[in-house]
């Protein structure tokens, strides 16, 4: 049986975890000149769309980290784990943004930013760590 | 031919399939009138609220039959074959968000409603599926 302490230090969390600090590094050192130069009116016509896109790249990578940490991850029940998260994230994401964009066509609700729905999908995350610790007694990474 | 792919289905993908065709019936039935009646009546905003939600909820029932097939699944290899689906759906779905998030938040693309990022991510299952039976096809003409 794998224990929790054991597999927050597995080789794949590590590379994980390091992979997920530097693209937030990199996501910072996007973000904070994009939102200074459309502040200060500093970026028009197509360099706009580069410097606009240039922060979600960052965020992409962390997907596409999750997605080659389950690839490299040794232990099954740690995996399984993880899997679990992720289907609750995806459920609790994808019905907010239905429940959202109806009541938004209602007009109850105001527009958000898309970026929002990955905010609501890392605490979708939160989420699948409670349900695995209640169902399995294992919250998980 | 219809008859020999249904054949070759699980137990828990025909019970998936016939929820998500009586969700999707549902769905059919309950949304032209509620926005009927949002176009032409005037409505309160608890009743805006009740209808809302209406709507959403055979939407909801779509995702919660996706989680009790992948529960009900009994044929290991159809399960990972539906979670490699859903991880690809989900990831790509998360990538066009973000990025439309930050176009609308810089004011280059305009704002749009929620309800399309589920859209966007049955596309992208579907996407995903036509891939996936285009390249087994070929590892199968290759054998």
């Amino acid at each position: 049986m794998t224990s929790p302490a054991r597999t927050l230090r597995s080789a794949a969390w590590k590379r994980y975890n390091i992979r997920i600090l530097l693209l937030s590094l990199l996501y910072a050192a996007f973000l904070l000149p994009a939102v200074y130069g459309f502040k200060h009116k500093l970026i028009i016509g197509a360099v706009a769309w580069i410097v606009a896109v240039l922060p979600a790249i960052p965020i992409i990578g962390i997907f596409g980290a999750m997605g080659r940490y389950l690839v490299e991850e040794q232990d099954e029940y740690v995996r399984m784990l993880m899997v679990r998260q992720m289907l609750w994230a995806m459920g609790f994401t994808l019905s907010v943004a239905t429940i959202w964009g109806f009541l938004d066509n209602f007009e109850l609700v105001g527009h958000v930013d898309g970026y929002w729905i990955v905010v609501v999908w890392y605490f979708g995350q939160g989420i699948g760590s409670i349900v695995n610790k209640l169902t399995l007694g294992d919250g998980g990474c | 031919m219809f008859a020999a792919k249904q054949s070759d289905l699980t137990p828990a993908q025909r019970a998936h399939i016939r929820r998500i065709l009586r969700l999707l019936l549902a769905y059919a039935i309950v949304l032209p009138p509620l926005v009927w009646l949002r176009a032409h009546r005037h409505v309160s905003d608890a009743a805006s609220l009740a209808m809302a939600i209406a709507a959403s909820l055979p939407v909801l029932g779509i995702f919660a039959s996706w989680g009790r097939y992948l529960s009900a699944e009994r044929d290991e290899y159809q399960q990972s074959l539906a979670l490699r689906r859903i991880a690809v759906a989900t990831n790509a779905t998360m990538g066009a968000a973000i990025v439309w998030g930050f176009l609308q938040a810089f004011g280059v693309m305009p704002l749009i409603e929620t309800y399309w990022v589920p859209f966007v991510w049955v596309v992208f299952q579907g996407m995903y599926g036509c891939i996936d039976v285009f390249s087994s096809h070929r590892r199968g003409n290759g054998q």
